[in-house]
């Protein structure tokens, strides 16, 4: 039934155009209706952007098959062909990997073949036969349906295609490199007291096609969160603020801080059992009368001790990072002292007297 | 008044008109004999901004320009001998001994800190160990700023003097028991040395001032690693006797999990359930950990009964986490009678509540028989027809009585 499955599939998407909107769902068939469509859409867009540059291109690199190809401004690349030809084959042998697992844990995965749904009643031991059994075929047919996820091409042609995807792929990552460091480099605007407007509107402007596709408002903006992103963002919510200002060193921290280092610790067992034969009071306990005795210490211990302290002491050094010095920034200080003070001013006061601050740069005081 | 063209920006005065000499001079109504003489203050007659203005930006830049170098660098110098050097250092030691001159009022040992470590730089161990300990004796505020010791501890253990080190720990964690950071970083040396049986003694000298969670199960790793698990197991008796609290027990118990000892994991939660006093709010934490490991251990029957008897002797309010755990235990591994039983339980328990508060309300009455009737108990059934027929109405009026009778209202 896989087999039909695909052949289905395959003789559904003859009919399927690429622009249709529909044209992810395999079992597709374009009709009247669709083709219609198809060109109410072109017209709109047509309308809508009249500027050619915007206009999703019109030579495109395109699988039918790929589930993303309603989205017009999408690009097949490597990873979109992989999967073309994992959907294939996995119609066959989704679960090749599997060797043993427990039966009902098993029977929870989506079975597609009929021959997994008459073999579903055996025992585990069959499972593990069936699952060698279906490896097998699986890997010839994948072995065919590689080839079916390049339709029309000869190797030559594939192998050409596969760069020009590889190309495209670099250039979209250099451009957004190069935008990143265009922003990081080129001096930070003003921050006083424009920040929240500015970061609305950056914000509305890369998420509002999204929300106006899907019909949301900027309140429930939260929807378009994948599970993943979610589930990141609850953890954030959950973590403890870490502290900061005069309780960074609490006791909670600084136990942490032993617990790392007691990780770094060599246990030399041998030397453990030594001193145990030949020390008569090894475990002692707070009276013992050891207390105070010189016991002599191996050099090389010692050289470990002051390594690990000098290891400390380097860590240190990066407990507090070096901030970038903004040339752009007004100069309200004469003095490398008197700079260093307006820091520490702006950072305990800045939110406080921003409005005043500002009010004072325009000259005159907004009527609010 | 002489009139400055230029400015001088340590002048908190704002800027001079300065061509207001000149105009005044050729304003006839002020005489040529007042000009600019007399101390007096001149009536400003042309209120026009002068030429020559000056802003405070500017005043601000003109003056970061033209300051001069922080901390200016004397010349070189050049040490040719024995004596000289002596010279270089008195000079050296006169400044650091200034500066903690100035220090002395405000708290901070910085200064003396800065000083030992110049000294141990050079390599003068006797010198810098004297620094240390003015330090400490300067005030007895000094003497309880444990980051003092720590920096005179780490001192001497860079200079490789472990005797000398040991002694600098146990005046620093005799004089400070209740700082954590001093006997971690004590007990820490003797461990990097080798010393296991110091270290030992270390802790016990811990726990007799009866530390946090903290501090024992520091102690209780610290046995693991060398592989002592009777050692460690002794260390958790303590402790648990020591704070008798839910998290205590809760460690203990997973000490022995990890370790595999099933039996002994449970001796513990029993034991913590029965230390347990009711309205402790850890208790329904330990109860959720009690009944996972019971899951995880496969004891599928004793998992709801440990749910069911926390739900008993808990107080209402903080029963929701344990009714969400039971019910996704019972969907899981139980059956339907028991999925039942669970959501039943928790609407038998809000009608009664209901019930409880208004003995006359018979529409919370009927919504219990409801319940009982849909559980098909018929003993059950039969009690609660019997607890509410006794709930007759106060008076001898129609309306009250209505409802008594007719329960399709």
């Amino acid at each position: 039934m896989g087999k039909e499955l695909v052949a289905t599939a395959a003789e559904a998407n003859a009919k399927s155009l690429p622009e249709c909107i529909n044209s992810s769902n395999p079992f597709h068939e374009c009709s009247d209706y669709c083709i219609r469509k198809i060109a109410e859409a072109r017209q709109r867009l047509d309308d809508e952007v009249p500027d050619s540059s915007k206009r999703p291109p019109e030579e495109r690199t395109l699988h039918p098959d790929c589930i993303n190809a309603s989205n017009p401004y999408h690009d097949c690349s490597e990873y979109c062909f992989k999967r073309i030809a994992d959907a294939k084959a996995g119609s066959f042998c989704s679960i090749d990997f599997i060797v043993e697992l427990p039966y009902h844990v098993l029977s929870l995965y989506v079975v597609t073949g009929s021959e997994r749904a008459q073999k579903e009643d055996a025992g585990k031991s069959h499972v593990a036969e069936q699952q060698s059994e279906e490896n097998e075929a699986g890997k010839q047919e994948d072995a065919a349906g590689v080839d079916d996820g390049y339709p029309q091409m000869t190797e030559k042609q594939r192998k050409l295609f596969e760069l020009q995807l590889k190309m495209n792929e670099a250039r979209k990552a250099n451009q957004q490199a190069m935008v990143a460091e265009k922003k990081r480099m080129e001096p930070r605007g003003e921050s006083r007291g424009v920040s929240k407007q500015k970061w609305l509107e950056d914000r509305k402007k890369k998420i509002g096609k999204l929300l106006d596709s899907n019909g949301l408002d900027m309140s429930k903006a939260y929807m378009l969160d994948t599970q993943e992103t979610a589930e990141v963002k609850y953890k954030k919510w959950e973590k403890e603020p870490a502290p900061h200002g005069w309780d960074v060193f609490n006791q909670k921290t600084l136990y942490d801080a032993y617990k790392k280092r007691t990780k770094n610790i060599e246990v030399d067992m041998e030397a453990y059992n030594k001193a145990k034969e030949s020390d008569p009071e090894f475990y002692r306990d707070a009276s013992s009368l050891q207390y105070g005795k010189v016991s002599k210490v191996p050099e090389e211990n010692i050289d470990k001790m002051v390594k690990e302290l000098k290891d400390r002491e380097a860590k240190r050094q990066s407990f507090s990072r070096r901030r970038k010095f903004n040339e752009d920034k007004d100069i309200d200080s004469i003095n490398d002292r008197n700079e260093h003070f307006n820091k520490k001013i702006e950072r305990a006061f800045g939110k406080y007297t921003l409005e005043i601050k500002n009010n004072l740069e325009r000259g005159t005081a907004l009527p609010d | 008044m002489a009139e400055h063209v230029g400015f001088s920006p340590w002048r908190s005065r704002p800027p001079r008109r300065v061509g207001g000499g000149v105009e005044a001079a050729s304003d006839p109504s002020i005489g040529v004999l007042t000009e600019a003489r007399l101390p007096r203050v001149t009536r400003v007659k042309n209120k026009s901004s002068s030429k020559l203005q000056i802003t405070a930006e500017q005043i601000i830049r003109e003056a970061r320009e033209q300051r001069e170098p922080e901390h200016p660098r004397g010349p070189a110098r050049k040490i040719a001998d024995a004596d000289e050097l002596a010279e270089y250092l008195l000079g050296e030691r006169k400044k650091f001994e200034d500066a903690v001159r100035r220090a002395a009022s405000c708290g901070s040992p910085s200064a003396w800190v800065r000083y030992a470590e110049w000294e141990e730089r050079r390599g003068d161990l006797h010198r810098a160990r004297s620094v240390y300990e003015r330090a400490l004796s300067s005030s007895a505020a000094a003497q309880r700023d444990h980051a003092l010791w720590v920096r005179y501890a780490e001192f001497e253990m860079r200079s490789r003097c472990v005797s000398h080190a040991r002694n600098v720990w146990d005046r620093a964690v005799a004089l400070l028991p209740r700082v954590d950071q001093l006997w971690l970083k004590y007990a820490h040396m003797e461990e990097t040395l080798g010393a296991v049986a110091n270290a030992r003694q270390v802790f016990d000298r811990w726990m007799a001032w009866r530390p946090g969670a903290s501090g024992w199960c520091s102690y209780a790793k610290f046995e693991l690693r060398y592989g002592e698990v009777d050692h460690a197991r002794a260390v958790y008796e303590r402790f648990v006797a020591e704070h008798p609290r839910p998290e205590a027990l809760i460690r203990y118990a997973k000490f022995e999990a990890k370790r595999g000892e099933v039996e002994r994991a449970r001796w513990v939660y029993e034991r913590a359930a029965d230390v347990l006093t009711d309205d402790n709010e850890d208790a329904e934490a330990l109860f959720m950990v009690f009944a996972e490991f019971e899951e995880g251990c496969g004891e599928m029957e004793r998992a709801p009964t440990i749910y069911k008897y926390a739900l008993d002797k808990m107080p209402k309010g903080r029963t929701d986490e344990l009714y969400r755990k039971l019910l996704a235990f019972e969907k899981q591994f139980g059956e339907c009678e028991g999925i039942e039983d669970a959501i039943v339980g928790k609407r038998r328990i809000q009608y009664e509540d209901e019930v409880r508060k208004n003995p006359l309300n018979y529409d919370s009455w009927f919504d219990l028989i409801r319940l009982e009737e849909s559980v098909g108990e018929k003993e059950r059934i039969r009690e609660v027809y019997e607890r509410a027929v006794t709930n007759v109405p106060p008076a001898e009026e129609k309306r009250y009585w209505r409802r008594y009778i007719l329960p399709m209202d």
